[in-house]
């Protein structure tokens, strides 16, 4: 059989150092062939650069549908992109023109490989094929409008509106919170199942593609060190590396983690109501939290646990007196804590954040060793050289780090740092807000590896907010699952996950299995 | 969108009450009075002309009088033009500054906007830098340069274009004041939209359009220019209002007979009535303009509208 897209020692350089070598790859007509590795592996360059979608230059040997695309020019390659490939981007929620409609993009999709103007049903229906309700509606409306789950759905009927041969997918679900990956990824398959489209999956985790995907490829700084049928690399990988990837997500069976004990009661909120202004020219509010109610021991782990958009950060920032809070009342230790604008620096360094893109919470400005040593600066006594060193080796940071910048660390050093700059007012208490979730499985594993010894070690309390129940389970005692800004269910994390009450709460163990 | 038009505009009143006010207060506060001249006058006229102007009041009485008045849409008498309300005043110059300043904002726009896109299609290249070093240049350029030399060159040189004076507003005497009136504004737009696109252009939703096949003008055109003149619109707000209320250099250079030289002579004079006048009128365009910056916000840019 002949392929649909294929690679013979495909190379690609930036800057002439080489970020893919020597790859080769060949999709069948109606077959998914996943690429997985880290980031840094190589794995989106090595289909950007061929089809002129990044700087990278590529050489070697690629064919897309008998058509060679190396060595050809802007115009030929824009040409058989538009016409035998449909591409699905990480980011669903910047992928999208702002000022364009629904229907003007998908418009734009079905007339891109020469076929002629749809009307409005065939729009309607391309998005009801996608599992979007009330298309009609959507189509009127500008993409901002849209949650990050439509919007990616949208782009998926987009890739396939001018029925492509190859539909080239680049961590689709991977923005998405835990219970869309699941309905997106089957989805996607279903729907090369049913068109005979041949699929290229791109992603970091496994385990996510491991049902889509019928051969998988394990890319390792650009080069592949593994490759076969997806059940046989899954049953018995060859590589180290293949192990490490398949163990490194969190998993809601298997034995129960050991958690510390836990001490005297440390925070209690009681009744917290946010609302914000709808955005815009709109007028009146949005209730964002309502009514939420919840205490943390000392050394406990607790999980805020809900879809986006449900309210958790809200909810927890408000309790840290980072974000609004309209009303309710929280103490600290059994006092009272004044709202955000009258808080003192010393309750401050009681329980510190740790924010979710580690990258853009790091002044890029400033050296990790200052970064690290501002909250003691500003909430304590000042800080020694000895104090900002033992909080990077508690956090298996380097002292040869200390002097880098945010833009020379890896994603998992930068959020190493930003939890040594958390730790270095000796708090009771880290609010994580989404603290892994920007991570690489393999680093997202090491990163919760590390929370669970400080976690140990320091007796620290853990506010942790995540879609994902899994990660929850590595860590938490208790779980609080919240939707449209109301605590629905709570719980001791096994039984929670053991029998789940609410709907909302079965979909996220679902989501996690 | 109605509704954020009445909002706006009943949220401009205290802002134009505000303006006036100071205004009022410190001109006040300026030493001199529109009747002092080279030979002083003797008390009693003095006297006769302050009560005549109601300018003996305590000055709370005369600025609410002054309010009453501009309710029913008076602005007064002048005090140095005499025979001559500040309406008849603004009557005569606004259609002449709203003229040159009208043609200038749109060639401002059409040309910056123009050659923005000219130098983004090849970023860095010859034209990117040509264009861009000629347009910091104009922003750099003050009017009272490029006014006289645009006159030298294509009035006493080459004797294409008069030199000056307004003749009814005939499109002869129009182009030399609107093109110096332009230039300075049309360098800042061309290089906001060089530096919008540039920006748009990494954006992850053009990299989507790239990879559905749009390439070249048609990309730029359907999918980054309008979220790019997002720092035009906010810049040419304000500009606008400063280009229609009258560019006192320009009138002065081209000897047009516009609204720039009643401000300058006004402050000058004294002439309470006719400063305040002028002062109300350019701060009621400028809440106008940004208000329409607004609006034009939210149709190059969505998400503003919520």
């Amino acid at each position: 059989m002949t392929s649909v897209f294929r690679y013979h020692g495909l190379r690609v350089e930036i800057a002439g150092r080489a970020v893919v070598q020597s790859l080769d790859l060949a999709i069948a007509p109606g077959e998914c062939v996943a690429l997985v590795g880290e980031s840094g592996s190589g794995k989106s360059q090595s289909w950007m650069a061929p089809f002129g979608l990044s700087p990278g230059i590529a050489s070697g040997e690629a064919w897309l549908c008998g058509e060679a695309l190396v060595g050809r020019d802007e115009a030929d390659r824009s040409r058989l992109r538009a016409r035998h490939v449909g591409f699905v981007f990480q980011q669903p929620l910047t992928s999208l023109s702002p000022h364009l409609t629904i229907a003007a993009h998908l418009e734009e999709a079905f007339t891109q490989a020469g076929g002629a103007r749809p009307d409005r049903a065939t729009l309607a229906a391309a998005l009801s094929e996608v599992g979007i309700d009330q298309p009609q509606d959507r189509l009127r409306q500008f993409p901002h409008r849209l949650s990050g789950g439509q919007r990616q759905r949208v782009m998926i009927a987009m890739a396939i509106a001018h029925q492509p041969a190859l539909l080239i997918a680049d961590e689709p679900t991977t923005a998405l919170d835990a219970t869309l990956r699941r309905e997106v990824m089957a989805m996607l398959t279903n729907l090369c199942r049913k068109r005979g489209m041949a699929m290229l999956l791109i992603s970091h985790d496994l385990a996510s593609v491991a049902d889509a995907a019928d051969r998988l490829i394990i890319m390792r700084q650009g080069e592949m060190v593994e490759q076969g049928p997806t059940r046989d690399v899954i049953a018995h990988p060859g590589s180290a590396y293949g192990r490490d990837l398949l163990a490194a997500a969190p998993r809601l069976d298997g034995p129960a983690p050991h958690r510390p004990a836990i001490g005297a009661l440390l925070l209690e909120a009681r009744d917290i109501a946010v609302s914000f202004p709808h955005p815009g020219w709109r007028r009146g509010r949005l209730q964002a939290v309502d009514q939420a109610t919840l205490t943390v021991h000392e050394g406990e782990a607790l999980a805020i646990v809900g879809g986006s958009g449900s309210g958790k950060s809200t909810l927890a920032r408000a309790i840290a007196r980072l974000g609004p809070c309209d009303a309710g009342e929280v103490s600290w230790r059994g006092l009272p804590l004044p709202p955000r604008d009258r808080i003192r620096p010393a309750e401050r360094a009681g329980f510190q954040p740790v924010f979710q893109d580690p990258v853009a919470s790091l002044d890029p400005r400033w050296r990790v060793a200052d970064i690290i040593a501002e909250p003691a600066r500003h909430l304590g006594s000042g800080v020694s050289q000895q104090h900002i060193l033992a909080a990077m080796a508690e956090c298996d940071l380097e002292p040869m780090l200390a002097d880098r910048r945010p833009h020379e660390l890896s994603g998992g050093q930068a959020q190493r740092v930003a939890i040594a700059r958390a730790l270095i007012t000796d708090p009771a208490m880290l609010i994580l807000d989404e603290a892994t979730s920007a991570l690489d499985v393999l680093v997202a594993g090491r990163v919760l590896d590390l929370l669970a010894r400080l976690q140990r070690e320091r007796q620290l309390a853990l506010l942790m907010i995540t879609h994902d129940l899994a990660v929850a389970r590595r860590l938490c005692h208790r779980i609080l699952v919240m939707d449209h800004g109301r605590i629905i269910e709570q719980g001791d994390t096994e039984s929670l996950i053991r029998s789940p009450q609410t709907d909302i709460t079965r979909q996220l163990v679902a989501a996690s299995h | 969108m109605i509704g954020l038009v009445l909002r706006r505009l009943l949220a401009s009143i205290p802002t134009l009450l505000a303006v006036i006010l100071l205004s009022f207060v410190l001109m006040r506060f300026a030493p001199g009075s529109p009747f002092d001249g080279e030979r002083p006058l003797d008390p009693e006229t003095r006297a006769a002309l302050d009560a005549a102007y109601g300018l003996d009041q305590p000055i709370p009485v005369q600025l609410g009088r002054y309010l009453l008045h501009l309710a029913h849409g008076d602005f007064g008498p002048s005090l140095v033009y005499r025979d001559f309300t500040v309406t008849d005043l603004i009557h005569s110059g606004l259609p002449v500054s709203l003229t040159i300043g009208g043609l200038a904002l749109i060639s401002a726009l059409g040309g910056g906007i123009m050659f923005g896109l000219m130098a983004v299609l090849r970023p860095d290249g010859p034209l990117d830098r040509g264009l861009m070093l000629s347009m910091t240049l104009l922003t750099a350029l003050p009017t009272f340069v490029t006014g006289p030399v645009l006159a030298l060159v294509f009035a006493l040189w080459l004797g294409w274009l008069p030199v000056a004076g307004w003749a009814a507003g005939a499109p002869r005497y129009l182009v030399l004041p609107v093109l110096a009136l332009a230039l300075p504004s049309m360098g800042a737009v061309a290089k906001l939209t060089r530096a919008g696109l540039a920006q748009v252009m990494e954006q992850d939703h053009i990299r989507a359009a790239r990879a559905r096949g749009k390439t070249g003008w048609r990309l730029i055109s359907h999918h980054a220019l309008r979220p790019a003149l997002l720092p035009v619109v906010s810049y040419a707000g304000p500009a606008a209002a400063g280009l229609l209320t009258g560019a006192v250099v320009i009138e002065t250079v081209f000897a047009l007979p516009g609204l720039g030289r009643y401000v300058v002579q006004g402050a000058l004079n004294r002439d309470y009535p006719l400063v305040l006048g002028v002062v109300t009128l350019y701060a009621a365009l400028i809440i106008l303009f940004n208000l329409l910056a607004d609006i034009l916000y939210g149709w190059l840019d969505p998400r503003v509208r919520g």
